[in-house]
């Protein structure tokens, strides 16, 4: 066997289908090409094309000036955004209880700091494309600044000549006047604790003026902006960085995968914590609570959690998988009987038996030596727990005395929305998308028919039947709020369209690998689990990226059926307020300068999520 | 030549041994075309078995059927004494005690070889993971790169990954090792890497039933060479005898295409 210890063999290509982790070496980035020589080869290589580059260009600066004329026109009044930021982005909650919208966002941040570092994610990028985007940014500022109309006051214009200017001068210089800009990184520490000290003397520094709120009269002053929103900011930039650094730190101390365990439990469940307790502040019954709600709590978590821990005895055979089925039975019983009636039971005890007989059901597939079985059982145990809390939160009164009924508004909103319908949408996508490439003609009818009905129904009728219409057909004594009942329609739909995706990615998956499964014995499940879908998904991230910012940009439907979302606001709520009638077209850009920031750093954020995956790049 | 003895070319040692997998009257069919026509084959314990034959001829199927890749329509399939049936756990126990090597290894690409090779015995038999990962680096280190474990399968050249492919498989502790074409993917100087590993098995007392071109091996390594055409059994001999004065026409023909 002398050959076998040879040295390392070059991988063959096509010796793997998808060349998943595979590591080449970065390739050296290209040495700067002076800007005369880059511009007859890109864009003067020939008489076509250099035509081509003008008629765009006067295309481009076409639509810029025609843009900036609109932004500012004499009938803009950017008072009204100014003004009402606080209206767009969280609506209407209390200004006294505002600490609470910043502890949930500093949180956010530092789940935030902690996951980059647990992730590992190197955004990190080169002093050559620093200098480019910085020189590039400036040279485009400076553009503005001169297609800029007359209308616009003469402070904003010079500000933008003296910004872009000083941003080209720094851009140039990083790239002409250090050595090997191209070879130079930026430590991502580095870049993280500049931008935030950037966004800190910004907001500290630049006189972008302020408002003085006297009653709902607002009088402008100018200088620097308000103590009550750079002293949030502030702390949140220091909160983001101390948690990054935080977050390394602890990587070195823990066992690896331990922090990435809790940041992705803390993504599932953190928000909506931060939304209904945090933000929602329900004003709890403690009698009640300690009498009813946390036995419950408890019972379910330590029986469940007791019978998991038998039903994954290994060696159980047929026994584990009836019990289970059992539990499903009763639990299925449990739903029909309450649409009669006939079985009254709190609806949290409902659900969690629904998910005690899923879990059971699931348990052989997880049968193993103690520390597993533990395991199992102990995240059973959390996750009821967990989850009792915030169905008894959702369900409490709240203290906030808020003037119009909704406590989510504006960007808050629409934030929420998307997310979790995204988070909600994935486990019912990925069921259905299994579904309907099963075996089983049920589940395969069943799904296809889900898919297609869904499918084929325009978002807001679903919206409209949810938020109406549902309330209609639940049994006495059952209801759903609003929130709740858009929440669920959007989630119902948006599911239809995520199975479709992850069928996609199923498809990707080769025969060979479903063979070598089941010739090592892995059941259905086994297989499911731990080859299909982790393949399948990987393939499936740009789709669902895609899928994701479409339904970020969709809950503005969510204004017809009564929510009040940035879209509405801008353009109802502010044309209506006694200063700014009629105003709606500042508003309206301003709105759509905040989804496009939005859905522009999903697609960033995705493309280097891919990178990091190793999706179609061969890392 | 009637196949009715299923004996036939055994040693009075072999004979006396017990049964591993026994094949009666196997026929297939993929619609209208019928890919096997009433096979009857018995592989004894310890054996080592290669299977010839033009493509196209059933091999590949035969080998499928025996851990039911490939579902048999009339006949009887036996393995260490459990009959191949639609019941889930004699599918199951079979799938666990016979392992398979493919063509295209068919490696799970967003694993690590470790894990590749952990994957099985930790969900499906049940072993704690210290465990399984002590032996998976054993196994690395008999087929000889206990260096991977790490990387993951993309990284690794077609012997390589084949060789990972039979410690997989062999994670299972199975009693029986299925090759189907091993090494029919690989570039011709990775083929005697993964094949050394094969010969190493067979001399540890593995029963094994290899369908390959490499006639070498299996004039070397097996106690019975078996030639299939269209869809059945032509000859069942020993290598020696097979390869220097085959008793069917085919098998000269066969013979005589390829040598």
């Amino acid at each position: 066997m002398s050959e076998m210890s040879g040295p390392l063999v070059v991988p063959s290509a096509g010796a793997a289908e998808i060349a998943f982790g595979v590591e080449h070496e970065i390739a050296p980035e290209d040495p700067i090409t002076p800007p005369g020589r880059w511009m007859r080869e890109n864009l003067f290589s020939s008489w076509s094309n250099g035509i081509q580059t003008v008629l765009f260009a006067a295309i481009l600066i076409g639509i810029l000036k025609w843009l900036l004329n609109l932004v500012f026109a004499e009938e803009s009044d950017w008072a009204s955004v100014a003004t009402n930021i606080r209206l767009l982005f969280a609506y209407n909650y209390p200004v006294e209880q505002f600490v609470r919208v910043w502890v949930s966002l500093g949180t956010l941040l530092a789940a935030a700091g902690l996951s980059i570092a647990a992730w590992n994610l190197d955004l990190s990028f080169t002093l050559r494309k620093l200098g480019i985007n910085t020189a590039t940014g400036g040279g485009v500022l400076v553009l503005v600044g001169i297609l800029t109309p007359g209308t616009a006051p003469s402070d904003v214009r010079a500000g933008m000549f003296v910004l872009g200017a000083i941003l080209l001068v720094i851009g140039l210089a990083v790239l002409f006047g250090v050595k090997d800009p191209h070879r130079k990184r930026i430590p991502f520490e580095a870049l993280l604790i500049s931008v935030a000290g950037l966004v800190v003397a910004f907001v500290w520094l630049f006189p972008l003026g302020r408002y003085e709120f006297a009653g709902d009269e607002a009088s402008y002053a100018s200088g620097t902006i308000n103590i009550s929103t750079k002293g949030p900011w502030t702390v949140m930039m220091i909160v983001l960085v101390a948690s990054f650094l935080v977050g390394k730190a602890l990587g070195r101390v823990l066992p690896s995968g331990a922090l990435k365990g809790v940041m992705a439990a803390f993504w599932v469940i953190g928000p909506a914590f931060l939304i209904f307790v945090v933000l929602r502040d329900p004003a709890f019954d403690w009698g009640y609570v300690w009498a009813v709600d946390v036995p419950m709590a408890l019972g379910f978590a330590l029986l469940g959690g007791g019978v998991l821990y038998f039903l994954t005895k290994p060696g159980l055979g047929e026994l584990g998988r009836i019990i289970g089925a059992v539990l499903f039975g009763v639990a299925v019983f449990n739903w029909v009987a309450a649409f009669f009636g006939l079985y009254p039971m709190l609806q949290k005890g409902r659900i969690s038996f629904m998910l005690l007989a899923v879990f059971a059901i699931l348990a052989p597939t997880f049968a193993g030596e103690r520390a597993a079985r533990l395991r199992f059982a102990t995240g059973w145990a959390v996750l009821v727990v967990v989850m009792h809390w915030l169905i008894t939160a959702i369900n409490t009164p709240s203290t906030l005395e808020i003037v119009a009924p909704p406590f989510l508004g504006g960007f808050i909103l629409s934030v929420s929305i998307a997310y979790y319908v995204m988070l909600a949408s994935f486990p019912l996508g990925i069921l259905l998308a299994l579904a309907r490439t099963s075996k089983l003609p049920i589940f395969r009818v069943m799904s296809t028919v889900y898919i297609e009905i869904l499918r084929g129904v325009p978002l807001i009728t679903i919206l409209f039947f949810f938020s109406i219409m549902l309330n209609l057909f639940l049994p006495g004594g059952m209801s759903i709020s609003e929130l709740a009942a858009i929440f669920t329609g959007y989630s119902l739909f948006s599911a239809a369209y995520m199975a479709e995706n992850i069928r996609g990615g199923l498809q990707a998956i080769r025969r060979g690998q479903y063979e070598a499964s089941d010739a090592l014995g892995l059941t259905t499940v086994q297989r499911t689990m731990f080859i299909v879908l982790p393949q399948a998904l990987r393939v499936t991230i740009p789709n669902l990226v895609g899928q994701a910012i479409a339904t970020f940009k969709e809950t503005s439907l969510v204004s017809i059926v009564g929510g009040f979302e940035l879209v509405r606001i801008a353009n109802q709520t502010i044309p209506n307020q006694p200063d700014y009638i009629g105003q709606n077209r500042p508003a309206l850009l301003f709105i759509s300068l905040v989804f496009w920031a939005f859905s522009y750093s999903m697609s960033r954020a995705s493309r280097s999520l891919e990178q990091h995956l190793g999706v179609g790049t061969g890392r | 030549m009637s196949m009715s003895d299923a004996n036939i070319a055994l040693s009075a040692e072999m004979a006396a041994r017990d049964n591993m997998i026994t094949c009666r009257g196997v026929k297939k069919w993929f619609g209208d075309f019928q890919a096997l026509t009433g096979v009857d084959l018995t592989v004894k314990d310890r054996e080592v078995m290669v299977v010839l034959g033009p493509s196209g001829s059933g091999k590949s199927t035969l080998i499928r059927c025996i851990n039911r890749l490939e579902v048999h329509q009339e006949g009887q399939i036996v393995v260490d004494g459990i009959e191949l049936t639609n019941d889930l756990r004699n599918i199951d126990k079979i799938r666990s005690e016979v392992g398979m090597v493919f063509q295209q290894f068919n490696l799970f690409p967003h694993l690590t070889v470790l894990d590749n090779i952990t994957l099985a015995p930790v969900w499906v038999r049940k072993k704690s993971k210290v465990e399984a990962e002590a032996t998976a680096h054993e196994l690395l280190e008999r087929v000889g790169i206990p260096e991977q474990a790490a990387k993951y399968p993309g990284q690794l050249s077609g012997g390589q990954q084949q060789r990972v492919a039979i410690a997989r498989s062999l994670a299972m502790e199975p009693k029986v090792m299925l090759f189907d074409e091993p090494t029919s993917a690989l570039d011709p100087e990775m083929i005697s890497e993964v094949l050394d590993v094969m010969k190493d098995l067979a001399n540890g007392g593995m029963t094994m039933i290899v369908v390959t071109h490499e006639m070498g091996f299996a004039r070397e390594v097996a106690d019975r060479v078996v030639f299939m055409e269209a869809g059945n059994v032509v000859e069942i001999n020993e290598p020696e005898a097979f390869f220097t004065n085959p008793v069917s026409d085919r098998t000269k023909l066969f013979l005589s295409q390829i040598l």
